[in-house]
């Protein structure tokens, strides 16, 4: 009898075992957001809609990881070459083209991580909870290069690599939040406490959001204002064109890599239940009369 | 794995193509040359880049209209400028300037027709670099991990029907 937390995987890794073509030897296995419950009969619930959602992306996840280097590519390019510098800041503009995408895109990440989180702790779908550790991780790379990028342009600009600006510490909380969730992940012996522990934490660390945000409009800083807001745009547009390139190839970027950590996470979930599963079955063998 | 490091190919390709086209340009627009390289320097005729100090009590002129006179220091090189070109709103002694123009071969006096911000070009390339260099690690290390993961599925035999021992057992 076959076990039913693996019917449903095994269809699509089967057709990655057996259907090598030329151009893609190795199609990946698509998802099977039901494990390890059982498919649900009704196709209308919020959550298998979110579910066909996030295998409907991770389908796709390609053409997200190719618009998204193309992009960046336009964007590397125009930033690097083609905008001219800054009247004030001269060259030290171009540090711009990747401080604000990433900034930008560790605020994102964290947002999917903490609505992920909520509907983690309502619904306990494993899928949605892959989702919401690799969200983290990529959001602590994102936060993490957005802190350093902006101390490399702070150097010469404001004469100190850091500065106690409500902005900065704001931002800098949220890295900490963020190893705070992944040491919870590790350091959990039972992965779906952790899991719900890490969920309730990223919550809690939600109200960072709002505070990083509008940082510079409630207190007096020394990191410009926000640049997008009801008041207008403050950028020229020879700013503006490649910094919403890269904004947009950091987005996409983004989406690619948490589909292909979330996969990276199920199938390690798959393998380690395989061989618990295995090791059982040895044992079982062994000690039963 | 052909298309995965064919994928890697291009994507490589296409960033050392981006950084050595950056690179170019930054030799032509926006380095800088020293003062002793200016005076020693075979074709003095060229519109060259420098950058140095003004020297304390020597700038005179009408600034503001885009006159000036003072030297320029470098270490222990001096050199005399003549400025005439769009006015300077930021000029001021001991003041480290670029400025853009050409060698008089006959008074070693250097005519300046414009200034340009200084170079700071190198935080620039290490912003970008600490990222690229970052994301390229990030995303190569998740493609290998997915390929060690389907070599464990394939070796496993995850996608084979499993025996369940309770069943056997009943």
């Amino acid at each position: 009898m076959e076990t039913t937390y693996f019917v449903n995987c095994n269809s699509a890794i089967r057709e990655w075992d057996k259907a090598p073509t030329s151009s893609s030897p190795h199609p990946l296995p698509t998802y099977q957001a039901s494990w390890p419950f059982p498919p649900s009969s009704c196709p209308f619930t919020i959550g298998s809609m979110l579910n066909r959602f996030i295998r409907y992306i991770q389908r796709y996840k390609g053409w997200f990881g190719g618009g998204g280097a193309i992009c960046i590519f336009l964007g590397l390019y125009m930033g690097l070459l083609a905008s001219p510098p800054d009247y004030y800041q001269g060259e030290l503009v171009r540090i711009m083209y990747v401080h604000v995408p990433l900034a930008h895109t560790s605020t994102l990440a964290y947002s999917v991580l903490f609505f992920g989180s909520i509907w983690y702790l309502w619904k306990r779908d494993p899928l949605v909870d892959n989702m919401c550790q690799a969200s983290a991780g990529i959001c602590a790379l994102f936060t993490a290069l957005a802190l350093i990028t902006g101390s490399i342009w702070a150097k010469p600009t404001w004469n100190t690599w850091w500065t106690w600006d409500p902005r900065l510490v704001s931002f800098s909380v949220l890295l900490l939040i963020l190893g705070g969730y992944l040491m919870l992940r590790k350091l959990v012996d039972d992965p779906e406490r952790g899991g719900r522990y890490a969920a309730i934490l990223a919550i809690v660390g939600g109200i960072d959001l709002p505070i990083i945000k509008f940082s510079v409009e409630w207190w007096r800083t020394l990191h410009q204002p926000m640049s997008f807001s009801t008041r207008g745009v403050a950028i020229s547009d020879d700013i503006l064109i490649p910094l919403t390139l890269m904004s947009l190839g950091a987005w996409l970027l983004f989406a690619y890599m948490v589909m292909v950590r979330t996969q990276i996470l199920y199938l390690t979930d798959l393998l380690q239940a395989k061989k618990g599963r295995l090791l059982s079955q040895t044992h079982f063998s062994q000690t039963s009369p | 794995m052909t298309g995965f490091y064919a994928r890697w190919a291009i994507m490589i390709g296409g960033i050392l193509l981006l950084a050595m086209m950056t690179f170019q340009q930054f030799q032509q627009d926006l380095s800088t040359i020293s003062l002793a390289t200016v005076l020693s320097s075979p074709s003095p005729s060229e519109t060259v880049r420098i950058q140095g100090m003004v020297k304390s009590g020597t700038l005179s002129g009408a600034v503001d209209q885009g006159q000036a006179t003072f030297e320029l220091i470098d270490g222990p090189t001096t050199l005399p400028v003549e400025y005439a070109g769009p006015p300077l709103e930021n000029i001021r002694e001991l003041k480290t300037m670029v400025l853009i123009g050409q060698l008089d071969p006959a008074t070693k006096t250097f005519k300046a027709k414009d200034t340009a911000l200084i170079n700071n070009f190198g935080f620039v390339a290490a912003a970008y670099l600490l990222t690229v260099i970052s994301m390229c690690w990030a995303l190569f290390a998740m493609g290998q991990r997915v390929m060690v993961l389907f070599k464990e599925i394939k070796d496993e035999k995850l996608y084979e029907p499993e025996i369940d021992p309770l069943a056997n057992k009943e």
